[in-house]
């Protein structure tokens, strides 16, 4: 039997016994669920039209509130929902107006165009409105002034509501670019993620075989590589399937919700992602492997992963602070050493700030640091799996199967 | 003729010696009991033949050739340590470990229905290991161990922690393997039985094979006999008119002794029952354990 049919034999029983069990399918469940509410919750808040309705008491409440109306929607775009949608209620007088308003029923009351009642400042919808009302009567004001000038009130409210000035940035992200930077931040926040999940399956897995022992009657049969090979295959692959799944998920919770405008997912960026995904999969799956064999119960394994853990959140940490300043030292250092390149590299790639040579050198440093690993952690793993009872030391483990 | 050969293995641990010349062969058909007392170097040895411990020299052969990979998946080994996936269902294990040796799905599902059926646990194939008995689970173990039809089965202390109707069905599934043309080479410390089931042993003391063969002729050949005596009166100086007597235990009347077997028996015989009534009388040759207690002594 070749090895490759070994190898995929025992990535099989990974794909199979971790895939159904019980574990696996709730955190599977939890994490769709987490990730389409992370979607669609904000979206239920802070999306859709905020609806007021304000009271007027005597004349001159019109023009306000419908300049008020126009101000709140102005930033939207042209075939969009409204913001901001604002009813005027007439009543006779202000008694009247209050007694409806403390039943909740009125946002705010307008007497005269003059005055405005709210139920208290500070409150989140409260003054919301109120600022609206305030400039939208200040714009009524302006635009009577401006009309006794000649100019066209449409003029006046355009200049009001634009920016005057172009923004440009001397280094990072150019602006207009936030969707960049938010997907190199999810992105980001997902590898990081998978790195921690999938290193620790490979973790248990391997000190589970030792702990109940099995390992000795597999290694009988193939040899420590196979089944090193096989376990990071099978745990891989269902956790790019898991990791896939997530970002379905949330691809389709956002079409669906249609709240929050898509990022545009073009292909070099999900090939970005992948990429980055497989290789510091790889790089972490490897070593946690061969921390795996080195104890004997799981109590020991969070230990020999320790070392694993802190690499990771330093990486992470480069990698924020390369969000920030994508061109700068930490940034580059951060891409250049494959223990970290896997957080910093894809977030750099994402926002469009790492040269070409940098990006391929990484690729190379972090596949040449794999193979450097397989080869240094298969002699560990291999080492350190017969060696049952307590820790095993790195060094013993190496000089055991080194003989 | 011999198929497995462990020959002149040495394998040091630091400051202990594993294995200091171990040397002993297994041949298509037959049994060999691998007996030693614990820390001899058995576990050692076997794991050897997978290639689990590395010797520091010596060979281990099959047919004459080192054993290759390929080789190694058509041999079958109960390790010491028991081992199964406890989360795991009964037949997916054994179908597993029938996949991983190369066999097809169907090929190993059949052949694990059969050793389940065998073993009686045919209504528990969809069990996961960890609810089994401990029986249970040991009768698992070893359809791991036979599951791919092995041309080889190695099998550490089989016997250890069964009840007497296991230990018969142990001991009927290892002639039966044997008698199909299998090699079969397995520890234990039950002599007793060994001496039952086995046509031949080697005893390994301190890493060295100290005696090995045919278990008869090792008997008939020892330079030593096995007496029981029982007894009424006092012995006195009786015993040391047998020359060396390399053992002897006394219990009221009844003496069981190791004596060298050039002894002039019918001599002893008649001083004996000159001391008093002579009430049970054997000479044999040594007993497994005899042989056993002598070659580690």
């Amino acid at each position: 039997m070749s090895s490759l049919k070994t190898v995929w034999r025992v990535a099989a029983r990974e794909i199979r016994e971790h895939g159904r069990s019980r574990a696996f399918l709730i955190t599977t469940a939890l994490t769709f669920l987490l990730v389409a509410g992370l979607v669609v919750v904000p979206g239920l808040i802070g999306g859709g039209t905020s609806e007021y309705t304000v009271g007027g008491v005597g004349e001159g409440n019109e023009p306000i509130v419908a300049s008020a109306e126009l101000l709140g929607n102005a930033a939207d775009e042209p075939d969009a929902e409204p913001s901001v949608a604002i009813e005027l209620r007439p009543f006779d007088d202000r008694a009247s107006a209050e007694a409806i308003m403390e039943e909740g029923e009125l946002d705010a009351i307008l007497i005269d165009g003059q005055e405005v009642i709210v139920e208290s400042v500070g409150g989140f919808g409260d003054s919301a409105v109120l600022s609206l009302l305030q400039r939208g009567a200040a714009s009524v004001e302006l635009e009577a002034i401006v009309t006794e000038s000649g100019q066209a009130a449409a003029d006046v409210i355009e200049v009001m509501t634009s920016d005057p000035l172009e923004t440009t940035t001397l280094s990072g992200p150019e602006a207009g670019d936030e969707t960049r930077g938010a997907v190199a931040y999810a992105g980001l926040l997902l590898l990081y993620m998978a790195v921690l999940l999938y290193g620790n399956w490979m973790l248990s897995g391997v000190t589970e075989e030792k702990s109940n022992r099995v390992v000795e009657v597999l290694l009988s049969s193939v040899k420590p590589w196979q089944l090193l090979a096989g376990k990071i295959s099978g745990i891989g692959l269902l956790g790019i399937g898991q990791f896939a799944g997530t970002i379905l998920v949330a691809v389709v919770a956002v079409q669906v919700s249609n709240v929050v405008e898509l990022p545009s997912l073009d292909v070099a960026t999900v090939a970005n992602l992948i990429v980055w995904f497989v290789l510091g999969f790889l790089l972490f799956a490897v070593m946690y492997g061969a921390a795996g064999s080195l104890v004997s119960r799981m109590e020991d394994a969070q230990n020999v992963a320790f070392p694993m853990s802190m690499i990771a959140v330093v990486g992470f940490f480069v990698s924020i602070t390369a969000l920030s300043d994508p061109d700068g030292p930490a940034a580059v250092i951060g891409t250049l050493i494959p223990l970290t390149a896997p957080f910093v590299v894809p977030v750099r790639a994402a926002l469009g700030s790492i040269p070409t040579w940098q990006y391929v050198l990484a690729v190379l440093l972090t596949v040449g640091a794999i193979v450097g690993l397989v080869f240094v952690a298969g002699r560990i793993y291999a080492g350190g799996l017969l060696r049952f009872g307590t820790r095993v030391k790195l060094r013993d483990a190496w000089r055991s199967a080194g003989t | 003729m011999f198929v497995l050969a462990l020959s002149d293995l040495h394998k040091r641990y630091e400051d202990v010696a594993a294995l200091a010349g171990c040397t002993f062969q297994v041949g298509r058909g037959r049994m060999l009991g691998f007996l030693g007392p614990n820390g001899a170097g058995k576990t050692t040895a076997m794991r050897t033949i997978f290639g689990l411990v590395t010797p520091d020299s010596g060979r281990v052969t099959w047919d004459g050739d080192p054993i290759t990979n390929e080789q190694k998946r058509r041999f079958g080994y109960m390790p010491e340590q028991r081992g199964l996936y406890p989360k795991m269902k009964a037949h997916d294990q054994l179908v597993y470990l029938g996949r991983l040796r190369g066999m097809e799905a169907k090929e190993a599902a059949a052949s694990a229905d059969m050793w389940l059926e065998r073993f009686g646990l045919a209504d528990r194939r969809l069990d996961r290991v960890e609810v089994l008995s401990h029986g249970n689970q040991q009768r698992v173990q070893l359809a791991a161990a036979l599951v791919h039809d092995p041309e080889l089965l190695v099998l550490d202390e089989p016997f250890s922690g069964l009840d007497p109707l296991a230990t018969e069905t142990m001991a009927d599934i290892l002639r039966e393997q044997t008698a199909s043309g299998k090699a079969v080479v397995f520890s234990s410390h039950q002599l007793d039985l060994v001496e039952d089931i086995c046509e031949e042993v080697a005893i390994i003391n301190a890493g060295q094979i100290v005696v090995e063969g045919d278990v008869q002729k090792l008997k008939d050949a020892a330079p030593i006999r096995h007496l029981e005596l029982e007894l009424d009166g006092d012995v006195g100086n009786l015993f040391e008119t047998l020359g060396d007597v390399r053992q002897i235990h006394s219990e009221n009347h009844s003496h069981t002794l190791i004596i060298d077997a050039d002894t002039d028996i019918r001599g002893f015989l008649a001083r004996a029952q000159e001391v008093g009534r002579v009430r049970h009388f054997t000479y044999t040759t040594p007993s497994l354990s005899d042989l056993f207690r002598e070659a580690v002594r």
